[in-house]
């Protein structure tokens, strides 16, 4: 009988294709994880601090630069709390286009997020399924925009582009697309019972814990918190249009709080962003896209505003809450503070990782969708002889693809 | 004992409206409680007020007790601590929110302000009661080195391990970043 050994392994922090690397520090017992440490900061990039030598418009690229997907989200948070500050109204029609792209963004975010989970369970096929559908969705947003990423829609008082006729057509093509194609991913994806037995009480976070830790967004919803800022607190088109919070509990008549139940969440939220598209299109008022079109002139009145400001909206992750302070007379901005959902909903993962199996990892990891996408390398090291081994991103991926395949094979499926 | 601000599912939550939450904190806390103000906000077409938020300076002394009596009306949920040096004393806000999952419209921020003295940089850590607030309150302490008591673990959570523990990138005074630190920041 050998005795037991913990050992400590780092999972990051450096990963390929993200925004916002992280190591999580993991004390493993065999394949069981008895705990784990977070540790983020490896690549601080003191976006506030560099907001201090920019003027409002100016952090406006900056703020839309935090991150890949939810670019536009970050860009809406700081814009609202710059309108709290300076006390400035935003036209109805822009408030449309507002919620009109960060539904979109939903839409996008949320169709990559479960087909990168299928990906790393080995679903493969599911994987370029979900890739192939969110094409869709980014050229909607080329013809917008004419950018994929960074939209550079928005801006203070109001938005940059309009929805012209042609939009509002591939707006639509786009539901009618989503509504035929959507069906057969998650048919696919959430009812085929390997998936379910592979996600199902994985990284579970219960409901008390998810409100202590303060988790936000799907995640929160994932362990049957009825939180949602477009319901609690309703912004911009949200208003006119009700949105009610999705909860698994009214899906499956349960709550896990698992891996399953985020997914399960994830896809729903889906069909309801093509429900709130197609309102707002149907809704959407005529008039001006900004309260001031000349840049110079907005910026003339943003000199003149003092205060703290604060905006808070849903974004794909979970609520995104920006605060910023404007000093009169002064062109910069004061201070900026971003708090991204992954901020907020990191501070959980040692409570879903607790208990699970380190095949598992990736997947819990996944699961609240942080900015994290692929991990590169990690190191296994030996805490009793001092011994280190490095095991990549392939292996790990090879443990989780793995232990899928052994669930597919004892169930016979 | 019960945990003064143990979040049961079911526990009844008391809905206040803004103006008598406002009311109420003002009677609890009396002269503490330096600066209200109370926004309100009404969007789409509609013109009806979905989203409130309720903006208060607190004496430092006072911060626990505040989040305890938010704690009788429900969980406050905790977003961010934000703040700024302003010259003799760090301002730190506390964003939080009540009634997020109420019903439609109900949610009501709370943004409570302390001042904290750069002669006595500590503040109470709020990890006893949200411990939600891990990674913001480590995030305060490496930016502005304000330290917070009762917070387990103080380990930096952004800057990287080499930081000279004696420079906060987000002071303005003498402890800032210097010349040598800041480099291209365009």
């Amino acid at each position: 009988m050998s005795e037991t050994k913990t050992y400590k392994l780092p999972i990051g922090p450096v990963h390929v294709g993200l925004k916002e690397p992280i190591t999580a520090w993991l004390d493993i017992e065999g394949e069981h994880i008895k705990d784990a440490v977070i540790r983020p900061g490896a690549i601080h990039r003191g976006v506030e601090f560099m907001a201090r030598e920019r003027n409002p418009i100016q952090v406006i690229y900056l703020a839309e630069r935090v991150c890949g997907i939810c670019s536009f989200s970050h860009a809406i948070a700081f814009v609202k709390a710059v309108e709290d500050a300076a006390q400035i109204e935003v036209p109805i029609r822009a408030q449309y286009i507002r919620s009109m792209v960060l539904e979109l963004e939903r839409i996008h975010s949320h169709i990559l997020w479960s087909g990168v989970a299928c990906y790393t369970i080995g679903f493969d096929s599911a994987f370029h399924l979900g890739m192939m559908l969110r094409e869709k969705v980014m050229d909607v947003l080329e013809a917008l925009s004419g950018n994929r990423v960074n939209y550079a829609v928005t801006t203070v008082g109001g938005v940059r582009w309009d929805v012209t006729p042609a939009v509002e057509r591939t707006v639509m093509d786009m539901i009618h697309y989503y509504r035929n194609e959507f069906a057969s991913f998650y048919e696919a994806a959430i009812n085929d019972p390997v998936v379910k037995a592979r996600l199902r009480d994985v990284g579970v976070l219960t409901t008390e814990q998810a409100i202590k830790y303060c988790a936000l967004g799907p995640t929160s919803r994932g362990s049957g918190v009825r939180a949602d800022v477009r319901w609690s607190a309703p912004y911009d088109a949200y208003c006119d249009i009700h949105v009610e919070p999705v909860v698994p509990q009214d899906y499956t008549g349960e709550v896990h709080g698992d891996v399953y139940d985020r997914f399960l969440v994830r896809v729903y939220e889906v069909l309801q962003s093509l429900d709130i598209l197609e309102k707002i299109m149907e809704g959407l008022p005529e008039g001006p896209i900004t309260f001031e079109p000349k840049v110079n002139k907005l910026l003339t009145v943003l000199k003149k505003a003092e205060g703290v400001g604060y905006g808070c909206i849903e974004a794909p992750r979970g609520d995104d809450t920006h605060a910023v302070g404007l000093k009169a007379q002064q062109e910069n901005v004061q201070w900026w503070k971003v708090r991204a959902p992954t901020y907020s909903n990191a501070v959980s993962w040692p409570l879903m990782f607790k208990d699970n199996e380190l095949a598992d990892a990736p997947l819990i990891i996944n699961s609240i969708d942080p900015c994290i996408s692929c991990m590169e390398r990690m190191v296994l090291s030996d805490t009793s002889s001092g011994t280190k081994s490095v095991v990549t991103k392939a292996d790990l991926l090879k443990l989780c693809r793995e232990k899928t395949d052994k669930t597919r094979r004892l169930m016979g499926a | 004992m019960l945990d003064p601000m143990d979040c049961f599912i079911d526990r009844e939550k008391v809905v206040k409206t803004p103006q008598e939450l406002a009311e109420h904190l003002q009677g609890v806390f009396g002269d503490d409680l330096s600066y209200v103000d109370l926004r309100d906000f009404s969007e789409g077409s509609s013109g009806e007020v979905t989203s409130n938020h309720l903006w208060m300076t607190i004496g430092k002394t006072r911060l626990l007790d505040f989040v305890d009596e938010l704690g009788k009306f429900d969980f406050p949920n905790f977003h961010v601590v934000s703040g700024d040096d302003d010259g003799d004393h760090i301002s730190l806000y506390y964003h939080f929110d009540l009634y997020r999952a109420v019903e439609r419209g109900v949610s009501l921020h709370v943004t409570v302000c302390v001042h904290v003295p750069k002669d006595d940089l500590t503040v109470d850590s709020l990890f006893s009661r949200i411990p939600g607030v891990e990674y913001s309150e480590r995030e305060i302490q490496e930016m502005f080195g304000v330290d917070h008591i009762g917070l387990p673990n103080k380990a930096l959570v952004f800057l990287p391990d080499d930081w000279n523990r004696e420079v906060f990138p987000w002071r303005r005074d003498e402890t800032a970043p210097g010349e040598g630190l800041v480099e291209d920041l365009s």
